[in-house]
């Protein structure tokens, strides 16, 4: 079983993000980057069924020389492999561009699965996933917490016929089982599996580990964006901190009508 | 005259003057069997040894601190008699008259081909052989009382099998010593005398091969395992190469290692200090030795094998709180920390670890930059609350929160009053932008990968910021960065908040009243008289009326790792009457915090923390006090369940900012 996940860098949690001069990204020359959330989980469910199942796990990153960085981690969690499609402006191709980047690297790979996490934690649209199984012709299912891959035989390195049973998420505790037929598309949601740390061994092993190199203007897909970023702004901070009166009966009273009700978490 | 006739007076000792050939032949063939038994097993531990991985960090020099060691620890018996003052004399006066009968042993077998060079007549010879009789009446009493001990007081650290061996040991060794006495009381040429000497003969050589084939290898590899120490406590050695990983496999077990494991003389002092077997953990740290020993005995060290798993347990090496305890007071010179965080560390590194705590401190390192996984936006907002300066590069000290001081609500009130302390010093300080923390849960859980990872970046950054002294609330940030970083780059000189408030304890206000008395440890300047284990430190020393009466418990990090042990009692001596628990100084018993298990979740038995605040609260005290941040978080809760109204708990750095002007105190004294 061939796994392929497409995995993106983003700046890290706790940095603390600046907008650049000309308005239109953030200042990156001061910031720590790390792998996006639901990525790690894509990669983290990817080598499971790899150890469930056999096969390969690919990486693939799109993004300047510092992606290299979080390739290797990936490398060093148990990913066999890796592509980097060399490209200096991720930031100006919109989620259409960076899909077709990603998808003319895989093609060539034919996989049976294509895992990647649900959404950027840098911006967040949710579309590259859904855009690249449809530039692939793959079906595609969002939102997965787990995959189970049904009629495999561990013993065949490629199962073209084998059917997945997937598991997604809804609201307010609602899930939905699918099944479908693979090579597809998935993107994965946080929280799913439990993540492996990275260790040092797997990091010696990842020095040895493939990370084949593509340059993003060779693959002759069309760069130019069809959605145009027009500025971007940091939130207005604001404070909505609200004091409940009362004794300690009443107020809990109040917290919890607001809790079911407003905030509707229990 | 009188001298002359004083000795003529005397007892000789009887020797045998003549051995026909048969007996010199049997005595021959007795020495051969002896001796080729004893190096039948001997030669393969030896083997064993000489062929475990070398130490790739080993030095021998300088040989100061080894000749020392060897002479106070090996020849004086000085820990051996100061952990356990009883056992440990009758101890020493059985080692002492081994050194004695040395020559006697060396001259009764010569004597035996033929070849005697001390004649019990002859001056040398006679009061040589006084002198040994006198170690050897004292041996013989040793003995017998180590025997009692071992077989009607029956200790429980001796473990609740009984040791025949030791028994038959104990009897031979007695049979030595009287057959040796004896002989005074016969003449040579009598029968008697023969059945000594053959007596002797036979109890020595059925000790020889006894002796490799039994914890009494200690008397062979002991001495030598003192002397080549890693060369400090606790110290945890750099990983060479790619495929060193720690101790995952037999093939990773080093000289020292191995030459330790031989060592274990199954006292069980480590396991009666060890704060996870005190409190029913799976954990013996003498077992832990065992098992290695255990696994050489059986695979070697050429073995491809797990070292974890049959002989030694993942969940065991898991519990230990890298207290050092064991280490401390180990007689035959273990290393148990280097052991254990090795075997830690060929877990993690591996990646055969699996622990949801565990992983999710990891995880929280790998990306985030404390512990705590809170975001640093936090710390930011703690600095500007608390309005402590940036460091700029023109202060004197850059003031190092770490986690703790960082994040954790108790620790910034910790960090807040040495603030206060500093600025009514007048001490400029600063504390950095941004701070990572400095690996040491995840240094002593085996992570080496997050480890460098967060040293590399600490040690950039404090070169960036130009920092020449750090000073720091907790005990773990200053011995990681002062030792663990230290294969990383040239960490900046630091000291732990105690050793610089003591320094000024002279400039701060006391709160002891105009009586004065009892201050002793209060001490001026920076002479401080250093530790002295023949001073007797009795717990709960009566305090004045109306005094404060604070017992200071000692962290691991401070005490043990890095000697402070006065310097902190003297700040709390400005603010009352320091007691001290039964256990203290270096026999202090953990808070069950460290070794990245305050990040590990529920402990197993008895909790660690819970055990040490009873015996905190049972002196009376009306302050705990304390000088690590992670002691101070796992007594919080534990001083809550020990009564309706438990002692308050303070740092020492807030004991100190008690007595300061609450008025602005900047406003007085900064210029």
């Amino acid at each position: 079983m061939r796994i392929i996940v497409a995995i993106k860098q983003v700046p890290d949690r706790d940095a603390q993000v600046r907008i650049d001069a000309a308005g239109k990204w953030i200042e990156e020359s001061d910031l720590q980057f790390a792998l996006n959330e639901s990525d790690a989980y894509a990669l983290e469910e990817a080598l499971q069924l790899k150890e469930k199942h056999g096969g390969e796990v690919v990486v693939l990153s799109a993004g300047p020389e510092r992606v290299g960085q979080t390739i290797r981690e990936a490398l060093a969690k148990g990913a066999d492999r890796a592509i980097h499609v060399a490209c200096g402006d991720l930031g100006a191709r919109d989620a259409l561009g960076v899909a077709r980047l990603l998808a003319a690297a895989i093609k060539p790979e034919s996989p049976d699965l294509v895992l990647t996490g649900l959404q950027s934690e840098d911006l967040g649209f949710g579309q590259t996933g859904v855009i690249l199984a449809e530039l692939l012709g793959l079906p595609h299912a969002t939102l997965i917490l787990h995959v189970d891959v049904e009629g495999s035989d561990s013993s065949q390195a490629r199962i073209p016929q084998a059917r997945i049973k997937v598991k997604r998420e809804l609201e307010e505790g609602w899930f939905q089982q699918i099944e479908m037929p693979t090579p597809a598309v998935l993107t994965i949601q946080s929280g799913g599996n439990k993540l492996r740390y990275a260790t040092l061994m797997g990091i010696k092993r990842a020095k040895t580990k493939e990370v084949r190199q593509l340059i993003a203007a060779e693959l002759g897909v069309d760069a130019a964006p069809v959605v145009i970023l027009d500025r971007l702004t940091l939130p207005q901070k604001q404070k909505s901190t609200q004091i409940l009166p009362g004794t300690p009966k009443e107020a809990a009273a109040a917290l919890v009508e607001k809790l079911k009700f407003e905030v509707r978490v229990l | 005259m009188l001298f002359s006739l004083s000795t003529a007076a005397l007892p000789i000792l009887a020797e045998p003057q003549h051995f026909s050939l048969t007996e010199k032949l049997i005595f021959s063939g007795i020495i051969i069997a002896s001796a080729s038994a004893f190096w039948r097993r001997f030669g393969v531990v030896l083997n064993k040894i000489l062929h475990s991985k070398r130490d790739p960090n080993f030095h021998l020099f300088p040989l100061g601190k080894r000749v020392w060691d060897f002479f106070w620890e090996v020849l004086c018996q000085a820990k051996v008699i100061r952990e356990r003052p009883l056992p440990g004399l009758a101890h020493a006066v059985v080692f002492w008259a081994f050194l004695a009968f040395a020559l006697v042993t060396l001259n009764h077998c010569a004597t035996g081909l033929g070849i005697g060079f001390l004649s019990p007549g002859g001056f040398i010879g006679r009061w040589y052989f006084y002198l040994a009789a006198v170690f050897a009446m004292f041996c013989a009493v040793g003995i017998s009382g180590l025997f009692v001990r071992r077989f009607l007081i029956r200790p429980k650290w001796l473990g609740a099998k009984l040791s025949w061996e030791s028994g038959f040991i104990a009897f031979l060794i007695f049979a030595l010593m009287a057959t040796y006495l004896a002989s005074f009381a016969v003449t040579d040429t009598s029968l008697a005398a023969r059945v000594l000497w053959w007596l002797h003969t036979l109890a020595l050589f059925t000790f020889l091969p006894i002796i490799p084939h039994t914890k009494h290898l200690h008397l062979v590899l002991s001495p030598a395992t003192v002397f080549l120490s890693r060369g400090s406590y606790a110290q945890i050695p750099p990983l060479i190469g790619d495929e060193d990983f720690g101790l995952v496999a037999g093939t990773d077990l080093t000289q020292l290692v191995s030459l330790q494991a031989y060592s274990c003389v199954e006292c069980g002092r480590c396991t009666e200090h060890c704060p996870a077997a005190n409190t029913g953990k799976l954990l013996n740290p003498k077992e832990i030795i065992l098992g290695v020993r255990a696994y050489l005995n059986d695979l070697g060290p050429s073995s491809d094998q797990p070292l974890l798993g049959k002989y030694n347990q993942q969940q065991a090496v898991f519990q230990c709180t890298t207290c050092g305890a064991c280490e401390f007071q180990c007689p035959v010179g273990i290393e148990h920390v280097p052991i254990l965080v090795g075997l830690r560390r060929g877990a993690v590194n591996t990646g055969a670890w699996e622990d949801d705590y565990g992983a999710k401190l990891f995880l929280a390192l790998e990306r985030g930059s404390n512990a705590l996984g809170i975001s640093p936006a936090e710390r930011d907002k703690f600095i500007q609350k608390q309005a402590l300066p940036l460091f700029d590069g023109t202060q004197e000290y850059c003031l190092w929160l770490g986690c703790m001081g960082g994040y954790d609500p108790k620790g910034r009130e910790i960090v807040a009053d040495f603030a206060r302390v500093m600025n009514y010093l007048g001490t400029s300080y600063g504390v950095l932008r941004k701070e990572k923390c400095t690996g040491d849960p995840v240094r002593r859980l085996g992570d080496d990968l997050v480890f460098q990872q967060l040293a590399e970046a600490n040690l950039e950054a404090l070169a960036q910021n130009k920092v020449k002294k750090i000073v720091s609330i907790c005990p773990h940030c200053v011995r990681t960065i002062q030792e663990d970083w230290k294969e990383y780059g040239t960490p900046p000189e630091i000291e732990h908040h105690s050793e610089f408030l003591a320094r000024f304890a002279d400039k701060l206000p006391s709160q002891r009243g105009a009586d004065g008395e009892g201050s002793a440890l209060q001490v001026k300047g920076t002479g401080f008289s250093p530790y002295n284990p023949a001073h007797p430190k009795s717990p709960g020393a009566l305090a004045p009326e109306g005094q404060e009466k604070i017992v200071f418990h000692d962290p691991c990090y401070l005490g043990r790792y890095r000697n402070v042990y006065d310097e902190p009692r003297a700040v709390a001596a400005l603010a009352g009457t320091v007691l001290e628990a039964p256990r203290n100084h270096e026999r202090s018993f953990c808070c069950g915090a460290g070794g990245g298990l305050a990040f590990l979740g529920e402990e197993t038995g008895e909790r660690v923390s819970h055990n040490r605040a009873q015996e905190l609260v049972a002196t009376g005290a009306t302050t705990v006090g304390t000088a690590c941040p992670f002691c101070n978080s796992m007594f919080r809760d534990a001083l809550a369940t020990t009564g309706e109204a438990p002692p308050q708990l303070l740092d020492i750095a807030q004991l100190a900012a008690r007595a300061l002007p609450t008025a602005n105190p900047t406003k007085d004294h900064a210029s």
